[in-house]
């Protein structure tokens, strides 16, 4: 079967009617996410896992999908209209979308963030659908050493392109690697530091962990807080933008669409390196630099596009290779394990359904989400004016039953309650709790293609530098270090530092 | 004003100075700790963790250096932590950065985690409505400063509300605690 006509098949699958009610209800419940300050796609997906369960593992999976990229939609909004980012890849848009709304100008802002987040999302759906199975077929011809060089090279990545102090984040990875060994050894079955407990033979529930550190840990941090929010609140007929915005953002939607593209491969914070790097060319490439911080339409348009760019690309690495490279599809990996597919080469030969039915439904999300994000701005920024402290109330009750539903077990809430705690305490020192994550995903894996690779060889460390491994190791190098050298030209760092001094 | 004995490096931090000026007292919490001790604090917690790691799996299969067991990966592993943590308590002593104070101990904080250290506990034996019921209507009282009825009443009703979504409508099982046997 020709790949259009794979396609062809997904869209019957993601057009069918449970298809298109479970995108709408992802795409609706990320907005929302996305939208409500302290929870993020991350949360968002584990809060709806469990409903997942008596769904077909396509259906679950397009849901789960529609909150991760509904979340880049709607943490936009709360930056243009109240300066606070629903999510951490809309900081940037807080800078100029904050200053357009207080002008009064909310309206355009909203609509060419939407507007860009649907070019953006849709070139990257493409991107996946072109790159991803050919990747497979390479992938398909490698060893476990060659594993092990990838995965090896994307934790690193992840610590050489965190913004914060890298020992911290390499801290990070191997505390996320350590975790990962709780449970039965997958090689021999032997138990490791489960303590005789059998509910943590099969390691630590990622859901509770990904909860806790992200979802928790955010809400705590948040309770300290005590200010007020104060939403602009945009009317239907002022989201017409003019000419003069249109001509200035259609260059900045093009560009960010290419650097959200390029970026989505870089593991880590890939979704918030892409919006800087935009702005920062943004700025760059402008007549009029000044204007950006005092409401520039561009350096809305070019992050916005730029952060939905890469959902499709983050999806890349996931599907075809069967490593995530941000938390968000971390969880994605960690839920279709739950349904009983295993995401990686031999995904497009084994669940061709799965992967083109995804890949049909994200240009039906992205068409959803669309529609849905202009009309209903008012209702989700009037989700703001729900006190924070009752919000938090239902947060927690949610997420504690959607905890618990997924083994049915009470250490899960042990762990959510106190990785939280753990997780809070760690953010407020400045340690990053995304390495983590990706680290305990990773962390099973690396370690059995590590020792299944020397078992192969007959304990020869050699095979990591076959030259299947070198080529590998070369080119994913060379890719990744052209990348991270156009981010520092383009005064990435810079950017993320201003940014931080300002907020 | 910071309590003096638990404050060292930053007394003279410019909130810990004006605070003396006026003459005002601090409340008991939060509590302040400068960020270097903080960081060594943490330092410390996360090098006993590789140590606590590092001891259990030397009790297991190391294999050998061809042919690792399960032991092998985390005792690296564990030695590793224990380096890295090495290594940011140095840096935190070292570092030119500003010894910042952090406040930890924020009392709606220390409300919303008592109570989440409770749910797990009562979750079986008073059942996951009750136990969630009770979470909330502390919670809406103590954070959201309700009164105990609305916090009472909003508490039962959203329980009814997560009953219907949860155990009618998406088949969740959950625990029912004292009314297992009836039902």
């Amino acid at each position: 079967m020709t790949g259009f006509e794979q396609l062809v098949r997904g869209f019957s699958v993601a057009l069918s009617w449970k298809g298109l009610l479970y995108c709408f209800i992802g795409c609706l419940w990320g907005t929302v996410v996305g939208v409500l300050p302290g929870l993020g796609p991350l949360a968002g997906m584990t809060l709806l896992l469990p409903l997942t369960f008596g769904l077909d593992p396509t259906i679950g999976i397009i849901m789960l999908t529609g909150i991760f990229y509904g979340a880049m939609y709607g943490g936009s909004t709360t930056s243009i209209l109240v300066r606070i980012p629903g999510e951490a890849a809309s900081v940037v848009t807080c800078i100029d979308g904050y200053e357009m709304a207080r002008q009064g100008r909310a309206g355009p802002a909203l609509m060419i963030s939407a507007v860009g987040s649907f070019i953006g999302g849709t070139v990257s759906v493409l991107g996946l659908m072109f790159i991803a199975p050919p990747l497979a077929k390479v992938m398909i011809a490698i060893g476990p050493s060659v594993e092990v060089v990838l995965m090896l090279l994307a934790l690193a990545v992840i610590s050489i392109v965190s913004a914060g102090s890298r020992i911290k984040t390499v801290t990070m990875v191997v505390l996320g690697l350590l975790l990962g060994t709780i449970g039965l050894d997958n090689l021999t079955g032997a138990p490791r530091f489960t303590f005789g407990s059998p509910e943590l033979s099969g390691g630590l529930s990622f859901a509770a962990l990904a909860i806790g550190l992200f979802g928790l840990s955010e809400i705590l941090l948040n309770l300290e807080k005590t200010e007020t929010i104060k939403a602009i609140q945009p009317k239907l007929r002022d989201l017409i933008p003019r000419w003069n915005d249109v001509r200035d953002s259609a260059p900045a939607i093009g560009r960010g669409s290419v650097i959200g593209f390029i970026f989505g491969i870089i593991p880590g914070v890939s979704h918030v390196v892409s919006t800087f790097v935009s702005y920062a060319v943004e700025k760059k490439l402008s007549k009029n630099p000044e204007q950006f911080g005092k409401g520039a339409i561009a350096g809305v348009a070019g992050p916005e596009t730029a952060n939905n760019a890469v959902t499709g690309t983050a999806m890349i690495p996931l599907l075809a290779l069967g490593i995530p490279s941000i938390p968000a599809t971390a969880l994605l990996l960690s839920a279709l394990t739950i349904h009983g597919v295993q995401p990686g080469p031999l995904l497009l030969t084994d669940r061709p359904d799965v992967f083109w039915g995804l890949v049909a439904s994200m240009y039906i999300g992205n068409i959803i989400l669309l529609t849905l994000n202009l009309p209903l701005v008012g209702i989700f920024v009037n989700l703001l004016r729900i006190p924070y402290q009752w919000l938090v109330v239902a947060i927690l009750v949610i997420s504690i039953i959607g905890v618990y539903s997924v083994n049915s077990s009470v250490i899960d809430i042990w762990i959510m309650v106190v990785s939280g705690g753990i997780g809070y305490l760690l953010r407020k020192l400045g340690y990053e709790m995304a390495p983590l994550l990706l680290a305990l995903v990773l962390g099973d894996r690396l370690e059995a293609s590590f020792r299944l690779a020397l078992t192969m060889s007959g304990g020869s460390y050699a095979t990591f530098l076959d030259t299947a491994s070198v080529v590998v190791l070369g080119s994913v190098l060379g890719l990744l270090l052209l990348v991270q050298g156009l981010a520092w030209v383009f005064g990435y760092r810079k950017s993320f530092t201003d940014e931080a001094e300002r907020t | 004003m910071a309590d003096p004995a638990s404050v060292t490096d930053h007394a003279s931090s410019p909130q810990d100075a004006e605070a003396a000026d006026t003459g005002s007292r601090r409340p008991f919490l939060p509590r302040v700790i400068g960020s270097r001790c903080a960081s060594l604090l943490a330092a410390g917690a996360l090098a006993l963790t590789g140590l606590i790691f590092a001891w259990q799996a030397s009790l297991l299969d190391l294999g050998h250096i061809g042919l690792p067991g399960p032991g092998f990966f985390p005792l690296v592993l564990g030695g590793l932590l224990v380096l890295l943590s090495a290594l940011i308590a140095i840096e935190s002593r070292l570092a030119s950065f500003k010894d910042e104070p952090l406040e930890f101990g924020h009392p709606q904080v220390l409300i919303t985690f008592a109570a989440l250290l409770a749910v797990p506990l009562l979750f079986e034996l008073l059942g996951a409505y009750i136990t969630l019921g009770l979470l909330s209507a502390v919670l809406l009282v103590l954070i959201a400063r309700v009164s105990v009825l609305l916090g009472v009443v909003c508490s039962a009703v959203g329980m009814a509300a997560c009953w219907y979504l949860f155990g009618e409508l998406l088949g969740v099982r959950l625990p029912i605690g004292p009314f297992e046997g009836p039902f």
